[in-house]
């Protein structure tokens, strides 16, 4: 347990690692090609590229539920395919968010929904239901909800259970599947926000996959782009996103912050590099309209 | 809609006319639940692109089926093309023959293709419409080269990308010859490039072959090119005005959870925090125009 806490638990490490779909088949496809990485606790990786990029397939294999083809996958230093018995653990420590995870809730309440995971590490009565009500609240689900069938909360509410339910079993690397996608602008906020306050609160490691450039800008600390099964790039979020013709050229876009960055460079006005979102846009540009504003007054 | 001639847009004509709709769901034993969509009274012009706003449990999707007669309201009229739908003296056979006119392109790109190659799911409106053999293989050639995917015409649908999917689900609707089409969230669960691919299909139908098109989205980014924008909020019509008027109400949108586009919203922070702008800019270009004369004002 101590270990589990201590904060050097919740590295992942690939080395080397490859995956084909249906090899020997008409259809093989090298869908992970040679992929050398390290997720590190106490920062939110944003895990971005196109369609078939390789990104579903990269976080199957990160908690196990594919076996690389070729090369190692660590957690904590330990390769997740040295003894497959053990596979449950890897699970416990690794837990990951499908896409529409919605669609998996199956009990009859949502607190029993939520509890099904914690249930199954042979843990105390009370311990489940602190779990359960701290994971509710980190997800932005009212204690009133728990009690409810899941098929009457609306699709943003079971999203949120469906969340909840991984992060009961308190996970040292989350990973989440396009955790966003179909929600209204309110909803996006409201999961992504309860991740980055999840994430401080336990500093564990958390992994997102998302299409939406500008959500990543926000909330994730370092990027990591995908393309055609290799890492295009990946680093610190102003390396990452000042790279537009690298980002494009990887089938994505740049946030709507970084081209209006890009042309008010371009006609001239002197910039910092690091901003792709409103907040900080709004900061610099306040700072620049000040100054100025300062300079006026002092004539 | 023709599909070999380019008609003109007209966008003074009514197309789709609701007046005073309400509409609630029934549960399992019969009773109604609370009001989904109250009271809409709503003309759309024939030729006209309208964006549809509201976050999520709005009643935004249920208006769509309403428009193509998946559902019908509780009280109030649908007039679509001089045809009065809800009339209960219309047959089953006019029912069938309006839902022509009104096609739908849904959200989930796996969920809309039914053939196992890609021209005979295209195929499959038409042949249920009873059109003869020469003509289908006519219109299924037609619509695939409008969406740009002739060259796939005998490939597997379950091999594309999620954007060549839901341009086949799109020449699917094409074939039948639709005036108008109604994109309930089409672009959801894209990645950018195929945002940009189906974006380009729904305005260029919409530009150069006439089709009404009412397009359902939480993206503002694609709302912003629209002729008309519409916010459902708790099944009432909130706001229906030009892009322009309707996202420079940037604290009403907040107050319902919805968002503007980033250089709206970075405009109206720094008005918040005392520089003076037009909020109601919606391009980059525009945007850096209003700093760059703002910040050269005081030099």
């Amino acid at each position: 347990m101590n270990q589990e806490n201590s904060n050097s638990a919740g590295t992942v490490e690939l080395r080397g690692v490859s995956y084909i779909y249906g090899r020997g088949t008409p259809f093989e496809k090298k869908a992970i090609d040679n992929i050398n990485l390290t997720f590190e606790p106490g920062c939110i990786t944003g895990l971005i590229g196109h369609t078939g990029s390789g990104k579903s397939t990269l976080v199957q294999l990160l908690n196990g539920l594919l076996k690389p083809d070729e090369g190692r996958i660590l957690v904590d230093g330990v390769d997740i395919w040295d003894e497959p018995k053990k596979q449950n653990k890897l699970r416990f420590k690794v837990g990951l968010v499908f896409q529409y995870p919605e669609y998996q809730l199956f009990e009859e309440t949502v607190r029993r929904d939520i509890a099904y995971g914690p249930s199954n590490m042979k843990l105390s009565g009370e311990e489940i239901e602190r779990r359960v009500v701290e994971s509710a609240k980190f997800c932005g689900l009212d204690e009133e909800l728990l009690d409810k069938s899941p098929f009457e909360l609306s699709g943003g509410q079971r999203r949120r259970a469906a969340i909840a339910g991984v992060i009961a079993m308190e996970p040292r690397v989350l990973i989440l599947d396009e955790p966003t996608a179909g929600l209204d602008p309110m909803g996006r906020e409201d999961i992504l926000g309860g991740m980055r306050s999840y994430q401080r609160a336990r500093n564990s490691t958390v992994i997102i996959v998302s299409h939406s450039m500008e959500d990543m800008a926000r909330y994730s600390d370092r990027i990591v782009v995908m393309k055609n099964g290799r890492v295009e790039a990946s680093g610190g979020r102003t390396e990452v996103f000042s790279r537009s013709d690298m980002l494009i050229g990887a089938g994505l876009d740049v946030p709507q912050i970084t081209r209006l960055w890009e042309i008010l460079k371009g006609r001239g006005i002197e910039l910092p590099d690091d901003v792709f979102t409103v907040e900080r846009a709004c900061e610099v540009l306040l700072d620049l309209l000040r100054t100025d504003l300062q300079t006026v007054k002092g004539r | 809609m023709q599909l070999y001639d380019i008609p003109v847009r007209t966008m003074n004509q009514p197309y789709i006319q609701m007046k005073n709709v309400c509409f609630s769901y029934n549960t399992e034993d019969g009773r109604p639940t609370n009001q989904v969509l109250k009271n809409i009274t709503l003309t759309i012009n024939r030729g006209e692109f309208v964006a549809v706003l509201g976050h999520n449990g709005s009643g935004k999707s249920t208006l769509a089926k309403l428009l193509n007669l998946i559902l019908l309201p509780d009280s109030g009229s649908i007039i679509i093309d001089g045809k009065e739908v809800t009339s209960p003296d219309l047959s089953d056979d006019e029912v069938y023959e309006t839902r022509r006119h009104v096609g739908m392109v849904f959200q989930n790109p796996d969920n809309q293709l039914v053939a196992t190659v890609v021209e005979e799911d295209v195929a499959f409106g038409p042949e249920n419409l009873g059109i003869p053999p020469a003509e289908i293989r006519a219109r299924v050639d037609k619509a695939l080269e409008l969406v740009g995917m002739s060259e796939y015409r005998r490939h597997s649908p379950s091999r594309l990308s999620g954007g060549q999917k839901q341009r086949i689900a799109i020449a699917g609707i094409i074939a039948m010859l639709p005036d108008c089409i109604v994109f309930d969230e089409p672009t959801a669960m894209l990645d950018p490039s195929g945002r940009a691919e189906v974006m380009n299909i729904i305005r260029m139908l919409n530009r150069d072959r006439g089709i009404t098109v009412l397009h359902i989205t939480h993206n503002m980014n694609e709302a912003i090119t629209a002729d008309r924008v519409i916010v459902i909020n708790d099944g009432e019509l909130c706001m229906d005005d030009t892009p322009r008027r309707v996202f420079s109400q940037v604290a009403k949108l907040h107050s319902i959870g919805l968002d503007v586009p980033q250089v709206t919203e970075l405009l109206y922070e720094l008005g918040l925090c005392g520089v003076e702008l037009p909020v109601d800019v919606l391009t980059y270009e525009e945007c850096a125009d209003l700093l760059i004369r703002k910040i050269e004002e005081k030099k």
